[in-house]
């Protein structure tokens, strides 16, 4: 029982940790209809902005979080002016095919900047975790899981209750009628470009402390994330939360009662599973075409 | 004028000899040039930047000594981009110049892989540090090497543990990589030697984000040591931290990564008191210590394995070329071959018929993070 407590509490935090990144992927996806491969750059970038700005530079953490996350809004913004913009007219693949090269762009630039060795951030708190019985709980998936708990209410309530929310809900179902009840759909877009790598950003700095800072971190993430996001049904909110909480222990148990070497594979297994028998997803509506 | 017969003859004699001519001349020009392939650019750019300062360190003493063949020695580097096309690029640019008589390879076994038939096809001596047994196994007679092969950690990782530490409850955990799935058979063939069955064989994908099931089949099998080979530096960290989180404290004898500089700066206190096989340990030797203070007082950085296995390969194949009085491929090879007790920066040399120089590891143990030597262990076997 205490094994499966501790994988327990660990499966749901790497599952909080794709789960927002797996938000970030459905933002962008409800509102322009395409993936945005770039989603765990954005994780990446936010990551050495904190480095920067806290052990290089020295400022207070808090400081250099809120920085960060400005940054990260800065990102989302020239992404969207740069990336998204002016390639809004044509279909999807150049679009998706613009995110990647810009996930590799944003990569090769951080590489060139700090070069190949990872980089170590430290949490938010002194004391690295705390015991519980027979279950230790790292401090830092802790706080992981809070503020995935607080993100999945934030959502709620911002797009369920506040005009915003609404005006960018509206956006993600119908732009041409959107655009027709006055509602600005490039602002709309510019916003969820923002939010979603804010959201990729919040994702890459609560995590580097567990999993340090590297080049490699956000594609690893993006991977999961992605895979999250099909399980949970693409483009439901919800279903990246529990997509992402899923996946995380599924994995875990799957790398401890049936193998390690394997761990990924579990998470690509089920990814194939439901492309087969449930290609909407756990939350997404079967959509059938009209004859 | 008219062109004789006579004229015609001459003119396509000396055509026809002239480049050969040339060429011999500019192999026997004012400098004797070694070519070496380095990570300039890529992920390992970083340490290849410590390999070329580590030749080019070597270079200048040779020189100073007097050169080789009694002409100064001069370094040809050209950038492997650390990846398999870009060091076959690289070597084949070299390998196009004559007038190189010798060349540093990498120290990827992979990478060598790669360059391999191509150095056979060349006939020219390489100086490698990849630590695939295989790479001085298959054949080919121009790869020397100048770190110990990976069949030595092995033995060295059992030896130290169960004979000097006095474990023999085992837990083998490895990388599932081509270095890690060999490097965990070496040791578990050596604690198989010594009588000991380890009770947890372990693998691991690279790039794990999370070792929470290896650390509990650790704590569960009831271990009361641990070997491993990690491949990646922040798979290394991210373990070591979990190992210590869980309350998983016994003792851990790792491959070389397990000392190396950016393991030691992520996993921090994890890592305190483990001990780790390393083929450059600056106390280890008296020639260590000199190359350790030469690299500090050049840089004004601490020499490490990235620098010591090529200080030591310019120096075995000048050490090589001077013996054979010639810059004959075949008469450096067999000079090479009979090098014994050379004293270099990695340990003494002593060259078997396969081209491999070094036969043992040092065994070093982080206390407090810094790296202590603790001893030397050699097989002649």
């Amino acid at each position: 029982m205490d094994l499966v407590l501790q994988l327990l509490f660990t499966g749901i935090g790497i599952g909080a940790v794709y789960a927002l990144v797996a938000l970030g992927f459905v933002l962008i996806f409800r509102a322009t209809n395409v993936v945005n491969f770039a989603q765990g750059e954005f994780s990446m970038v936010a990551a050495y902005l904190m480095v920067v700005f806290s052990v290089d530079l020295g400022w207070p953490y808090w400081l250099s979080f809120l920085l960060s996350l400005a940054g990260m809004a800065l990102l989302g913004v020239i992404f969207n002016l740069g990336v998204y913009y002016p390639l809004r007219h044509r279909s999807f693949l150049p679009v998706i095919i613009a995110t990647i090269g810009a996930s590799i762009l944003m990569a090769n630039s951080v590489l060139a900047i700090y070069g190949p060795q990872p980089q170590v951030l430290q949490g938010w708190f002194d004391t690295p975790g705390i015991q519980l019985g027979p279950v230790y709980l790292d401090s830092q998936y802790l706080l992981i899981i809070a503020v995935t708990i607080a993100l999945v209410i934030f959502n709620y309530w911002f797009f369920e209750h506040t005009m915003l929310g609404k005006k960018l809900q509206a956006t993600s179902q119908d732009k041409e009628m959107a655009s027709l009840l006055g509602i600005s759909v490039s602002t709309m877009i510019m916003l969820t470009f923002i939010y979603s790598a804010v959201l990729g950003g919040l994702a890459g700095i609560l995590v580097a402390p567990v999993l340090f800072v590297s080049i490699q971190m956000g594609s690893t993430i993006a991977l999961k994330a992605f895979a999250a996001t099909i399980i949970g049904g693409f483009g439901d909110v919800t279903g990246a939360i529990i997509g992402g909480l899923a996946l995380g222990v599924i994995e875990t148990f799957g790398a401890a009662y049936i193998s390690v070497p394997y761990k990924d594979g579990f998470a690509f297994l089920v990814l194939i599973l439901f492309l087969v028998f449930r290609p909407q997803g756990i939350f997404g509506e079967r959509v059938a075409e009209k004859a | 004028m008219k062109l004789t017969r006579r004229d015609f003859a001459a003119g396509m004699a000396a055509g026809i000899v002239a480049p050969h001519i040339i060429t011999r001349a500019r192999a026997q020009g004012a400098t004797v040039k070694i070519g070496m392939c380095a990570p300039v650019t890529g992920p390992a750019a970083e340490s290849g930047g410590y390999a070329i300062k580590g030749a080019k360190l070597a270079l200048d003493t040779v020189n100073k000594a007097g050169g080789i063949l009694g002409k100064q020695a001069e370094l040809i580097v050209e950038d492997d981009q650390t990846t398999n096309p870009g060091i076959v690029l690289a070597f084949s640019k070299l390998a196009a110049q004559p007038d190189i008589v010798g060349f540093i390879g990498s120290i990827r076994s992979t990478q060598v892989h790669a360059i391999a038939p191509d150095v056979l096809k060349l006939g020219k001596p390489v100086m490698i540090g990849g630590t695939d047994p295989n790479l001085t196994h298959m054949g080919n007679q121009w790869l020397f090497r100048c770190r110990p092969n990976d069949s030595y950690s092995g033995r060295v990782i059992a030896e130290y543990g169960a004979s000097t530490l006095g474990k023999k409850k085992w837990a083998v955990l490895h990388s599932t990589d081509a270095f890690g799935t060999a490097g965990g058979k070496a040791l578990t063939e050596a604690l198989t030697k010594l009588g000991v069955a380890p009770v947890l064989d372990q693998g691991y994908a690279n790039q794990s984000q999370d070792f929470t099931p290896v650390v509990l089949a650790i704590k569960q099998s009831g271990a009361d040591v641990l070997g491993s080979y990690f491949t990646f530096e922040n798979d290394l960290g991210i373990f070591a931290r979990q190992l210590r989180q869980l309350g998983v404290n016994i003792p851990w004898v790792g491959s070389p990564s397990i000392t190396d500089v950016t393991a030691l700066k992520l996993a921090g206190p994890a890592l305190y008191n483990t001990y780790g096989v390393a083929d450059y340990a600056e106390d280890s030797t008296e020639a260590s210590k000199a190359f350790a203070n030469a690299y500090h007082d050049a840089y004004k950085v601490v020499a490490d394995g990235q620098s010591s296995w090529t200080y030591d390969a310019i120096n075995v194949l000048a050490q090589g070329i001077n013996k054979a009085g010639s810059t004959e491929p075949g008469k450096i090879r067999e000079a090479i071959l009979a090098i014994k007790k050379f004293p270099g920066a990695e340990g003494e040399y002593n060259f078997d018929q396969n081209g491999d120089g070094l036969h043992g590891y040092n065994v070093v143990k982080n206390e407090k993070g810094s790296i202590v030597f603790d001893k030397h262990i050699e097989f002649t076997d």
